[in-house]
């Protein structure tokens, strides 16, 4: 088991392509960091140059106290899962799991006793003598767990390698990959462009976007604290609502004006974001949680002014919560990475310019039907500010 | 799905619908399909029999009028074994044939290996140099050769005119540039993910090759190996030139050397010949033939 360090690592394809650019990480022993961002961020290209099959431009690649960067993969000391799962079809599952042990001269007892170790673990005992084509989905994805795990490596690295299964089985296996990593304790990176993956199973997220690192951190911090408007749209399912407001002063008060309603900003907001006093009579991109929204009707003695007021123009009944949609009379945010978000999310193209479409989660004791006028109150200490120009957050 | 056929008979209930008549839907359905493959059998079986039959001829003609010659015997086969010198020529043909084979399959696919995974400079170049030599007429060739040649059996007489190891060397690199762009083509087909898979499990670029990648493209070594064996068995112009003794004659060219005297007269022993030479290339093609099957990388990927 190691750490990993990645210090300003860079790749340049052949074609001239910046894949990766300046990307720092110090990945500690045993960690499960899940590196994450819309598809052809540079992803894949990362954990490849980790793997030693893609070459490293410039920067340097630390695995234990050990510089690796010209290292070939086999000498690297780590095992990686493929998205595809790569499995030698030739080859009965024992065969495929043992396969780097036997390359590697290991003593015979020795790989029975890890691949019978490995195949309980994953409860492929059965299957042992079968042909990759003979199994399912699921199962495939099991053997090449397996074949990672007989190595005992130091770092496991796996791309995407739920992507191919059905929702359900997803569910189940990203419970167990987050079981046996944390019963093995080896660092692991995990790439993904899944979010809902990235919040559940990593000890910590890397959010990528065009090659260049945006946060890293705890995904509850991320999910809490995101650096930009990129970090707050990618992280969180569904993603966090946003539109453009006016910063007004109101006596020494400052007040937000989203839409037609002025929502108040409390102290303990404000001083928590000193610098949104510099935007006052100016621009600012307001984010809202959906589950900082709630149904006015629900809320003993919610602030009069601390409300958005709109028609409802959808409900999902998930039965711990609805969902509610509606448009809100506030511009739309568009930047760079909104687009980008609106384009990897493949959502549609909202009506009006200037109407923003919400997603509130109400509590499900909430009457609200399609097409009723709603209150919705909404949680004034748990709003985002950000910059709408540079899209960095204000803090 | 069954054929007509094999239906169960009506039992009267109305409700059961029958797809077609009797005889007319079955030959409809099957029978034609016996009928073409009866004609394609008697075409290519027709020009056989007459080999056959000369064959067994003992009067050493072609253009005997009965199909079962009167007084047929394998008089020719003797004549084959003991007057000529066919034994030498088998052997010299199965050597050379089995050598290129086996040897091509091996350069070709290395080749094919190289070009399908590696990308350095000069590869383009290389793939499409390969092809073009290839476009280079035979005739041409011929006469390029045979001053090369000349030289060589000077110098160093071992790989020069008249000798087994200088026929495989041309036949070599006469093969080499379609078995590599075929392997290619059969090398592109298996996921890269494999190799890389292997890379990181451990494994060395000649433990990828012989223990990952070769077992996967069986059937294309097992086609490129009947074809070189074939080509260089029948091979004639070249072999012509180049062998001129008789202990070095391939069986093509021995055989030629039968009947371009005097015609007619030993076609007999001729045919006989031609029949024994193709034993082992179909006993070949039987032995390889359960090699070429597909599906062979099923379900090493998933996507
Ligand atoms: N061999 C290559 N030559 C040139 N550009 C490449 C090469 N491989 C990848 N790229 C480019 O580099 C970028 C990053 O690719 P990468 O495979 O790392 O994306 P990713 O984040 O893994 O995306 P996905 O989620 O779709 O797998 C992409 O824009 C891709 O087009
Ligand atoms: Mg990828």
């Amino acid at each position: 088991m190691a750490e990993v360090i990645l210090d300003r690592v860079n790749k340049q394809y052949e074609n001239g392509f910046h894949a990766v650019k300046d990307l720092d990480l110090d990945i500690a022993d045993g960690e499960f960091l899940v590196l994450v961002g819309p598809s052809g961020c540079g992803k894949s290209t990362a954990l490849r140059m980790v793997a030693g099959l893609e070459d490293i431009t410039s920067g340097t690649l630390k695995i234990g106290d050990r510089v690796v960067n010209t290292l070939s993969p086999r000498d690297r000391d780590i095992a990686m899962v493929f998205q595809s799962y790569a499995l030698y079809p030739h080859m009965t599952v024992a065969d495929n799991i043992s396969y780097g042990l036997k390359i590697r001269r290991m003593e015979k007892a020795e790989i029975d006793r890890r691949v019978k170790k490995a195949a309980e673990m994953l409860e492929l005992g059965a299957l042992l003598d079968r042909r990759p084509k003979q199994l399912s989905g699921g199962q495939r994805q099991r053997v090449a767990m397996g074949r990672a795990i007989v190595r005992e490596p130091q770092v496991f690295l796996m791309d995407e390698p739920l992507s191919n299964l059905d929702a359900k089985l997803r569910v189940q296996m990203r419970a167990e990959i987050a079981q046996v990593q944390h019963d093995l304790n080896v660092t692991t990176i995990y790439v993904t462009h899944d979010q809902t993956e990235a919040m559940t199973m990593g000890d910590r997220v890397a959010l990528m976007k065009a090659g260049v690192l945006q946060q890293v951190g705890n995904p509850q911090f991320l999910y809490d604290n995101p650096d930009n408007i990129f970090v707050a749209g990618f992280i969180g399912s569904p993603p966090m609502n946003m539109a453009l407001a006016q910063v007004e002063r109101d006596g020494d008060d400052l007040v937000v004006v989203l839409g037609r309603s002025r929502l108040p900003l409390p102290a303990a907001a404000r001083s928590e974001r000193p610098g949104l006093d510099a935007y006052a009579g100016r621009q600012v991109a307001v984010g809202i949680r959906s589950e900082d929204m709630e149904d006015a009707r629900l809320v003993r003695g919610a602030d009069e002014r601390s409300r958005l007021r709109a028609t409802v123009s959808l409900i999902e009944a998930l039965g711990s919560q609805i969902m509610v949609h509606f448009l809100l009379d506030a511009p739309r945010v568009v930047t760079e990475d909104t687009k980008l978000l609106d384009k990897d999310a493949h959502a549609e193209e909202a009506p009006k310019h200037d109407a923003t479409k919400f997603v509130a989660s109400f509590a499900p004791r909430s009457r609200v039907r399609a097409g009723d006028e709603v209150e919705v109150v909404v949680d004034t200490e748990r709003m985002h500010f950000f910059d709408p120009t540079t899209g960095d957050a204000i803090r | 799905m069954a054929a007509t056929d094999t239906l169960p008979a009506t039992t009267g209930d109305e409700t059961v619908v029958r797809l077609g008549g009797a005889q007319g839907g079955w030959f409809r359905q099957v029978g034609w399909r016996h009928l073409v493959g009866l004609l394609a059998l008697a075409f290519s079986l027709f020009p056989i029999l007459f080999v056959v039959s000369a064959a067994v001829n003992p009067l050493g003609t072609l253009s005997s009028s009965e199909l079962v010659p009167t007084g047929a015997s394998f008089e020719n086969f003797r004549k084959l074994f003991v007057d000529t010198a066919f034994p030498t020529w088998f052997l010299n043909s199965m050597v050379i044939g089995l050598l290129a084979a086996a040897l091509s399959m091996f350069v070709s696919a290395c080749a094919a290996f190289a070009f399908s995974r590696y990308r350095f400079r000069g590869r383009r170049a290389g793939l499409l140099g390969i092809l073009l030599v290839q476009m280079f007429p035979q005739f041409l060739l011929i006469v390029a050769l045979y001053i090369m040649f000349a030289y060589v059996s000077d110098l160093w007489p071992a790989v020069g005119f008249n000798t087994r190891t200088g026929l495989l060397l041309l036949y070599l690199g006469g093969a080499l540039g379609t078995n590599t762009w075929l392997m290619k083509g059969f090398f592109d087909t298996i996921p890269k993910d494999l190799d890389e898979s292997a890379k990181v499990d451990g494994a060395t670029h000649a433990q990828v090759f012989f223990g990952l990648i070769l077992p996967l493209v069986t059937p294309i070594l097992a086609v490129t190996g009947l074809l070189g064996f074939i080509s260089a068995v029948n091979e004639f112009l070249i072999a012509s030139v180049f062998l001129t003794d008789d202990d070095a004659k391939t069986a093509a060219v021995g055989l030629y050397g039968l009947v371009s005297e005097e015609r007619n007269n030993n076609f007999g022993v001729f045919a006989a010949g031609a029949l024994v030479l193709a034993v082992p290339t179909v006993a070949l093609f039987q032995f390889l033939q359960r090699y070429i099957v597909g599906g062979l990388t099923a379900g090493a990927v998933k996507g």
